[in-house]
């Protein structure tokens, strides 16, 4: 395949010269600001001055303090609890799009799809609306005169993060699933099946190692997404549900904002949840092999 | 006899639908309903909440603000990611082509937190103030991947036979492109341009870090959220709604008529 795309192309100028806008682009607004930022992280700041150097002490910050402590745990439980949801939801759509509905599945995935474009900060606000003291929700539950008093679990909590979030990152862990069964043919299954295998026993030994990497992308997805989002928590959230994110907001653009200090939190924040993350992946692919 | 085995699967796809699509069409429904509160049950309708919303004095500049930076990012980020799209194909040693896929996709699985803070460490850093500008070539970088994954996935079931006819019947390089390649993709450049306004003018992450005091739509919306509720924002949320859902089933059916030929 490759060799035949090149064909054409053998004569003249390489057409490889294209690659280099962009990979230009990249270098320029996507590395080097990674680099920019990881060498802020050992910086210090005074008010607005940032003083260069290097030292280790906004990270000994970080990983002393209780209160950052208690900001990476419930960071790390609501992305969990995130990805709980998400991703078995996310495979049972992705399942029965492709084994149930066929030749319906893509335009299912279009519809799924097209809710990623109607407004992130629009549909945060809706679920604020939705689930709200006097929102949407309480208020049709009390007309019903299903409760007498407001649900008040609702929103300003980690529920309310958790249920916002899973509806944000759902369209998303759904597209690599689905492409990935797309890869497995019926067939496999039905064989599974005659030769005796449970349900249970067909998904855990022949359907999860197949769709693996697309279970991986989908994880990925649902777990650093949520855990770098503070929007949500700053929406929905109350004081007690805010989350790593928030704080490392308020360093950037904020009263008494710390950029090095909030450089530092951003890259421990991506140093655990990548480690989360890995660990879980190995986790799954030891409980999946037969 | 019910078919279990299929009316299942239905509900649940059903409920899921219904989980995605219940807040936006409870922002759009209640941007026309009288009570200010979003409540049940509804008491009646009116346009008053457009009204307030178009006469707030920021909203021109926002729009206007947001239109720019939307054009800018799909023009340049088009022309980009599709130049690299092209520059792939060529590349013959699949682990590389594989390689640079990945990496310029990463920026999509980055969270756009991290991103936003970086671009604003680096703009300071070459003592850029934080404005306009900033802000488009923050959305340029957040759309790059997906025009590169849009053009990708066409650049590999194009029929490449039909350039090598041209090239060997006399055609320069750039004729083949100009008279051969480009109307053939055509409608999927254009669908991935308008995919990539529809991001940037829903961006909010990125350019809130990087606009500085200057407005766009949802940096305008952000405020007037934080300050309380205010019924204005559904309405406000409906136009960009309507906005986002024209870019992107144009976009859709540009991408889709474009596969079938």
């Amino acid at each position: 395949m490759a060799s035949s795309l090149a064909k054409p192309f053998r004569r003249g100028t390489s057409p490889r010269v294209a690659l280099l806008p962009a990979g230009g682009f990249y270098a320029l607004v996507f590395a080097l600001p990674v680099v920019a930022l990881l060498v802020l992280s050992f910086w210090t700041a005074n008010g607005f001055k940032l003083i260069p150097g290097f030292t280790l002490d906004n990270y000994v910050k970080i990983l002393t303090s209780p209160l950052y402590r208690a900001l990476m745990l419930r960071t790390i439980g609501v992305a969990f609890a995130t990805t709980a949801i998400v991703v078995p939801v996310a495979f049972a759509l992705a399942y029965c799009m492709r084994f149930v509905f066929e030749r319906r599945g893509q335009m299912i995935l279009q519809i799924i799809l097209l809710s990623l474009f109607s407004g992130y900060l629009v549909r945060i606000y809706a679920w604020r609306t939705i689930l709200g003291k006097q929102g949407l929700l309480n208020s049709t539950l009390q007309w019903l005169g299903l409760i007498d008093q407001p649900l008040e679990f609702l929103i300003y909590s980690n529920t309310a993060v958790v249920i916002t979030l899973s509806g944000l990152l759902l369209p998303l862990a759904v597209l690599p699933l689905y492409s990935a069964m797309l890869n497995v043919p019926r067939d496999f299954l039905e064989a599974a099946r005659d030769l005796g295998a449970g349900k249970a026993y067909c998904l855990r030994t022949v359907l999860v190692p197949m769709v693996m990497p697309g279970l991986r992308t989908a994880f990925a997805f649902a777990f650093l997404l949520s855990a770098g989002d503070f929007v949500t928590p700053s929406l929905v959230g109350g004081t007690q549900s805010l989350l790593i994110g928030n704080v490392i907001a308020d360093q950037f653009r904020g009263i008494g904002s710390n950029w090095p200090l909030g450089a530092a939190m951003a890259f421990v924040v991506v140093a655990v949840m990548l480690c989360s993350f890995l660990a879980v992946v190995a986790l799954i692919g030891r409980a999946t092999r037969w | 006899m019910v078919r279990w085995n299929r009316v299942l699967p239905a509900g649940f796809v059903t409920l899921v639908v219904l989980y995605l699509y219940a807040p936006i069409a409870v922002i759009v429904i209640f941007s026309f309903t009288t009570s200010p509160r979003l409540s049940m049950p509804i008491e009646g309708f009116t346009l008053d909440w457009y009204v307030s919303a178009l006469s707030n004095p920021l909203i021109a500049t926002a729009l206007r603000n947001s239109l720019v930076l939307a054009a800018t990012s799909a023009v340049l980020s088009g022309v980009m990611g599709v130049a690299f799209s092209f520059g792939l194909v060529a590349v013959r040693r699949a682990w590389l082509r594989s390689t640079l896929l990945a990496g310029s996709l990463l920026p999509a699985i980055v969270p756009l937190l991290v991103i936003g803070i970086a671009l604003a460490v680096l703009f300071r850093a070459v003592g850029m103030p934080q404005g306009l500008l900033n802000a488009a070539i923050g959305h340029m970088i957040v759309s790059l991947p997906f025009v590169v994954l849009t053009m990708n996935a066409r650049l590999e079931s194009f029929d490449f036979s039909t350039l090598e006819a041209a090239r060997d019947l006399g055609a320069s390089a750039w004729q083949a492109f100009r008279d051969i390649t480009f109307p053939l993709i055509r409608p999927s450049v254009i669908g991935a341009m308008l995919l990539a306004a529809a991001l940037s003018l829903d961006e909010f992450v990125v350019t809130w870090f990087n606009i500085g005091n200057q407005q766009s739509v949802p940096v305008l919306v952000w405020g007037l959220m934080r300050r309380g509720v205010d019924p204005s924002i559904n309405a406000i949320a409906t136009i960009l709604l309507a906005l986002l859902v024209c870019l992107v089933v144009a976009s859709n059916r540009l991408g889709r008529r474009n596969g079938a030929s």
